[in-house]
């Protein structure tokens, strides 16, 4: 009955708060799961980039943030040059 | 032809390997296959008790390997099945007394000889996972519905993915389907798309897993228990037949007076 009434006011079941959770977890253990994972996605990223732009292949940073609500996977990387058409390699 | 080998993890302990290698190995030996069950986890056996065969232990694991006695030795034969036998784990000595090359050695002997090698896998991820897992060409994960044994879950699988052991099931234990209808547990779909691995079977909540233990005789043996029956439809999935999945029922009262029929 009290779960019933705090269901009314908007307390979500507790199934559903558990898969969120998980949710935002395994994408933390998966991420740093192993340092090799991080740096193919380092090294991939910056093979993107240095198609249209100069950039310092030492400055890449690669985080995840936790937002409320989402996860973001947040980059930074030091521009030196942008190319005026796109490299092909 | 060389029969299969299968380790059983978790990463979490208490989410029920032994209770699944006890009755994998026991059904798949009632389909007339010859199975042979291997307890990895040193220090703490279990499988011995659940399948009642503790006081016929005389040579374990790590005699074998270390080459105390011929395998044949070791080797314990069901009290109802010919054609299944089980390995114990040794319990006096330290998981560091195998090394994964031994089990590998020792794993792909026994699938010479049998059709089914059935590994129970100790908690944890280390040397006894390790070992456990060397030997196996395919990996079932079990779990429960809670967090903490879905987030172990997980990391176990990426390290059989990692350790190039890309065959993986997955088992559900001990889900409680009118928890999942009143919104109070994670439902098979939830657990599915956190975990993505093909699942193998859901195996409900019930009592009977703890008396069949008590009793030292594996479920798959009893008629009318559901949990059984989730273990014969695992069984017979593992074994390549095409078992659909029935779809999640509560107890409801057409559900109740089937059981009652049943048993």
């Amino acid at each position: 009955m009290l779960k019933a009434i705090r269901r009314f006011f908007g307390e979500k079941p507790s199934s559903q708060v558990a898969r969120r959770r998980m949710q935002v977890v395994l994408m933390h253990d998966r991420m740093d799961l192993s340092p090799d994972v991080m740096e193919s996605l380092k090294n991939d990223i910056m093979a993107v980039l240095a198609r249209y732009m100069e950039i310092d292949q030492t400055s890449i940073r690669v985080d995840l943030e936790q937002g409320k609500d989402y996860t973001a996977l947040v980059s930074n990387v030091h521009v030196k040059r942008v190319y005026r058409h796109a490299h092909s390699n | 032809m060389a029969g299969k080998t299968i380790v059983v993890t978790s990463g979490k302990g208490g989410v029920g390997k032994t209770t699944t290698v006890a009755n994998i190995g026991t059904m798949l030996a009632k389909k007339k296959y010859s199975v042979c069950m291997l307890d990895a986890d040193i220090g703490l056996r279990n499988l011995d008790v659940v399948m009642g065969l503790e006081n016929r232990i005389v040579y374990n694991l790590v005699d074998v390997i270390e080459g105390n006695c011929r395998k044949p030795q070791a080797m314990i034969r069901d009290r109802k099945l010919n054609n299944l036998c089980m390995i114990p784990a040794a319990q006096t000595r330290e998981k560091n007394s195998v090394n994964p090359e031994q089990m590998k050695e020792l794993c792909g002997e026994l699938a010479e000889e049998f059709d089914y090698v059935i590994i129970d896998c100790p908690a944890g991820i280390e040397q006894g996972f390790k070992n456990a897992v060397a030997g196996a060409q395919t990996a079932i994960v079990v779990t429960t519905p809670e967090v903490s044994a879905i987030r172990d879950a997980d990391r176990v699988i990426g390290l059989l993915e990692a350790n190039l052991l890309k065959d993986i099931h997955l088992i559900i234990n001990r889900l409680n389907h009118r928890m999942v209808k009143k919104g109070d547990m994670m439902s098979t779909a939830d657990i599915l798309s956190l975990l993505a691995v093909p699942l193998l079977g859901v195996v409900p909540e019930s009592e009977d897993v703890v008396i069949s233990t008590n009793r030292g005789v594996p479920l798959v043996h009893q008629r009318g228990s559901r949990a059984g029956r989730a273990f014969i439809q695992i069984s017979a999935r593992l074994n390549g037949e095409d078992v659909p999945f029935e779809e999640e029922k509560g107890d409801g009262f057409l559900g109740r007076m089937k059981r009652f029929m049943w048993s």
